[in-house]
């Protein structure tokens, strides 16, 4: 293939994947955009003020999802790194079918089960409060951090872990001393992705948390709805951040022996 | 026992305070687009809380259509057992605000408020069917149009008939958001079946009788028929949205909304309205207040407030163009000719009183809707 | 290593739990519910007035998700086989560079971006007119069942092309080296070395990616205006104007089918 023909093809390429990225980033720098124009009349940071202003929304939004992304997260890996472990080291009666049940999150449409679990929720006046948003995250992080704390401590090489207690030291200290600190660059990795799963989650948190609970997406979708794009654009912008900077830094956490375990 | 006898004291001394040095934090839902929780909380909070400084006022908002309200009857309902509601003040769709009333959950506040007197609508006493009267104050009346942009259309249709000719003459020039996105969409289909069925003034007054719906098969094929050369928009905002890009020639507004977006460089000044024949309807939202809600005496002067010919006048006629909620000519008596009159510049009054029109009773508007979805979206 | 038998357990517990309570509870729910009449009882009318109002919409997310996992099979295949086989290290090195950009944009995001994007008047189409492609009153908006495809090849490809990708480069060069030997097309070694040996690898990933788009609100909300849309929007409407469970709950029940078939044809396909 000559390279006008690779050209040609990478050009469309980057066009498809980068062009509404790249019309984001036009909305959140534009203050005015109208037909006929093809590119905003007028740019301007008018918008960015209002978005980040003291009383505004988004800040308190922002601290909303960041605060309940962190609850995840610990809730997440205080469950995960104990059931991980055991699946990975630990007898266990029946455990296809413990592995089939975590996968169960998404082996089914979720959208029903949320609908559901809002309405369980009211029962027990959980619903439009922090916690039960916080419980639905968990569960939704869940998959993703047993099975990838699973395959991080399968890939710990057993034969340290027999060095350890053959001298002497008990199965909590190997667990603390040698598994643990061995495992925990794919811990790691599965941390920044169940944080950023629940940064991004919109759908359980639209029935769960709404009125009351009001994360970034929650309040990106709001203004795109209302046709306020450049509010829109800019709350898409402050979330993608941390997803990027996490597709940047990725390598360096998932190796790929631990990624083969994925499913073992 | 000496330290028991000093916290009796100090537990007495606090109850003593008054009541109204307490923080109080008054919580204000409101359904409805973004506009309205802005209104909230850009200019009824600030303006509440200068004058009551011990209180703070959140504001959030439902969202659009009658799913807002929904919400906000759910929030009620999930509550009715205890004994402190954390809604202090409601803003609600009359399809809601009858149900509520008929479950017991609104307060019958107007009473107790000044500003009580001041309305005497048709709308604070009857929502589609129900005997609210008492319950209710209208934060405002609006009224839908359809909105023409004069560059693409060279004269208006006048009523429903010619519309759905334009549209076929013009195909995908004309949209609406149909009943899912919000309410102007509804409000288009209501003056559909209106226009095309031969007793309109039943469905909007009553009685009810389930057999009507069947009479509506050939005005629903019709709308069927139109649905196919329209465009469907996904919601208020974008219908809005969409005219301004030019995308769409004509669609059905909140003439607030209009008004509002022009006002912020949000559509081309020489945009207009034309209220078709027979009519369109057009609906108050309701102030109400829970019946246990936590702060009851804050929560009626905060309504007290709002419905002010003060604030109906800078706030909801100026600021916002809405039609005021409370009757007219007390807060006509508040603003200069100009900002008055601009809110009738494409629909006279006499136009809105002859084709601004009610929306149908509940059980009709609910008909209304399920066979919206049984008959033409399927 | 001594190990009770009771530790493993007791470790998995917590987490187990939470998702029995969490996931399998409601879902048990949501399937009972679906049968349940407004008094309560059983009955189909929840299914007879889901099929009554959303066959079309039924109808329509199954060739909504079909087309999109259709097309993601494609370009996964194509991207992971230019990644294997590509002849131009720089080339390659682009390709890699470039197709991961949507797999860390949630969906929210994407349909926020497709929805200006893809508009009548929206950047594709402006950047066509001045490119001289089209004409100003030739362009169409995408933003109603297309544009919801779109999106969903546009944000799930990397994620089933990242998990290809990596089946095919863990694959034994030795045959595809014969392949070259014996003087095959690169395009026949794709789909005829290639292709059947990553197949287990493709299955999982088209899996995930219908069952995550069956799930997905966010997108068919902001991007199609009403019919034919997803069924995910009639559940959400249904719940949140009317209250009504029980639809809502029909509708879901069909999506799980929905699902299981799928499933049960592409796992049915690769072990063959």
């Amino acid at each position: 293939m000559t390279w006008i023909g690779r050209g040609i093809v990478f050009g469309l390429l980057a066009f498809i994947v980068l062009g509404p990225l790249a019309n984001l980033v036009l909305w959140a720098a534009a203050e005015q955009w109208y037909f006929p124009h093809k590119l905003p009349v007028s740019y301007g940071t008018k918008f960015w003020e209002q978005v980040f202003k003291p009383r505004g929304d988004a800040l308190a939004s922002l601290m909303t999802s960041i605060w309940i992304a962190l609850s995840t997260v610990a809730a997440c890996l205080a469950l995960a790194i104990p059931a991980g472990y055991a699946l990975a080291r630990l007898k266990l009666p029946w455990r296809t079918a413990i592995l089939l049940a975590f996968l169960m999150p998404q082996a089914f449409p979720s959208l029903a089960v949320y609908i559901n679990i809002a309405r369980i929720f009211y029962d027990f006046k959980l619903n439009g409060t922090m916690f039960g948003v916080i419980l639905v995250h968990t569960v939704h992080g869940l998959v993703f951090a047993v099975w990838i704390t699973a395959a991080a401590f399968a890939a710990v090489d057993r034969d340290l872990e027999l060095a350890a207690r053959n001298l002497g030291g008990s199965a909590l200290r190997t667990f603390l001393t040698v598994s643990l600190p061995l495992a925990a660059p794919g811990i790691m990795a599965s941390a920044i992705f169940v944080f950023l799963e629940s940064l991004d989650e919109f759908t359980g948190t639209f029935f769960v948390g709404v009125p009351d609970v009001i994360t970034l997406p929650l309040l990106m979708f709001t203004a795109s709805i209302a046709g306020n794009y450049q509010i829109a654009a800019i709350t898409a912008l402050v979330l993608l951040v941390p997803s990027v900077a996490f597709m940047l830094v990725i390598e360096r956490f998932l190796k790929a022996d631990v990624l083969s375990k994925v499913g073992a | 026992m000496k330290t028991k006898v000093a916290l009796l004291a100090f537990a007495a001394a606090l109850a003593a305070t008054p009541a109204i040095a307490q923080k109080i934090n008054l919580n204000v839902v409101t359904a409805g687009d973004q506009n309205m929780v802005d209104y909230v909380k850009d200019f009824l909070a600030p303006q509440f809380e200068k004058n009551n400084p011990n209180a703070t006022v959140k504001a959030v908002g439902t969202g659009p259509g009658d799913a807002g309200s929904q919400k906000i009857a759910e929030k009620l309902q999930a509550q009715k057992s205890q004994s402190a509601w954390d809604v202090d003040v409601a803003v609600i769709h009359q399809k809601m605000a009858g149900d509520l009333v008929r479950e017991g959950l609104l307060a019958p506040y107007v009473r107790d408020v000044s500003t009580g007197r001041l309305v005497t609508s048709e709308a604070s006493k009857n929502a589609l069917g129900t005997n609210v009267t008492g319950y209710v104050i209208p934060m405002f009346q609006s009224q839908t149009a359809i909105a023409w942009n004069p560059t693409l259309v060279k004269a208006p249709p006048k009523n429903y008939d010619e519309l759905a000719a334009w549209a076929k003459a013009n195909p995908r020039k004309f949209g609406y958001n149909g009943i899912k996105g919000g309410m102007s969409g509804v409000a288009f289909v209501v003056g559909w079946v209106y226009a095309n069925t031969p007793d309109s003034d039943r469905l909007m007054k009553g009685p009810y009788d389930a057999a009507t719906k069947a009479n509506w098969d050939g005005a629903l094929g019709k709308l069927k028929e139109f649905n196919r050369t329209v465009v469907i928009t996904p919601g208020n905002a974008g219908t809005l949205d969409m005219l301004n890009r030019g995308e769409i020639a004509m669609g059905p507004v909140w003439v607030d909304m209009f008004y509002t977006w022009m006002a912020d460089g949000k559509l081309p000044p020489n945009m207009r309205l034309q209220l078709i024949g027979p009519g369109m309807p057009g609906q108050p939202m309701y102030y109400v207040i829970p019946a246990k809600a936590a702060n009851m005496a804050a929560a009626k002067k905060f309504v007290e407030m709002a419905t002010s010919p003060q604030v109906q006048a800078e706030g909801i006629v100026k600021k916002f163009n809405w039609y005021p909620g409370i009757d007219a000519q007390h807060v006509k008596a508040q603003l200069d000719d100009k900002t008055w009159n601009k809110l009738f510049v494409d629909v006279t009054p006499q136009e809105l009183a002859a084709k601004g029109k009610t929306f149908p009773i509940k059980p009709y508007f609910d008909d209304i809707l399920e066979s919206y979805e049984r008959k033409v979206l399927n | 290593m001594r190990d009770s038998g009771r530790l493993g357990p007791l470790l998995v517990a917590p987490a187990l739990l939470m998702v029995l309570a969490l996931f399998v509870y409601p879902l048990g729910y949501s399937l009972v519910t679906a049968f349940e009449a407004k008094g309560g009882g059983f009955t189909f009318g929840n299914f007879a007035k889901a099929f009554e109002f959303y066959s079309v919409d039924i109808g329509f997310t199954l060739v909504i998700v079909g087309l999109s996992t259709l097309l993601i099979a494609l370009a996964s295949i194509a991207i992971g086989g230019y990644l294997t086989l590509g002849e131009n290290p720089r080339a390659v090195a682009l390709l890699r560079w470039l197709y991961r950009w949507p797999l860390f944009i949630p969906f929210v995001v994407a349909a926020q971006c497709m929805r200006s994007f893809l508009a009548k008047n929206g950047l594709m189409n402006n950047t066509f007119v001045a490119l001289g492609i089209l004409e100003v009153d030739q362009t169409t908006g995408f933003l109603d069942w297309r544009g919801i495809v779109i999106t969903f090849v546009w944000k799930q490809t990397p994620f089933v092309a990242l998990l290809v990708a990596g089946a095919m480069a863990s694959l034994d060069r030795s045959t595809i080296e014969a392949a070259r030997n014996l003087g095959a097309t690169r395009l026949r070694i794709l789909f005829e070395i290639l292709v059947p040996q990553v197949m287990p690898t493709l299955v999982v990933g088209l899996i995930l990616s219908f069952v995550t788009m069956m799930s997905v609100l966010s997108v068919p909300l902001m991007i199609s205006g009403e019919s034919p849309t997803m069924m995910t929007v009639d559940m959400a409407f249904r719940i949140n104007n009317y209250g009504d469970y029980g639809t809502a709950n029909a509708l879901g029940f069909i999506s799980y089918l929905m699902t299981a078939a799928c499933a049960w044809f592409y796992l049915k396909r690769s072990i063959r």
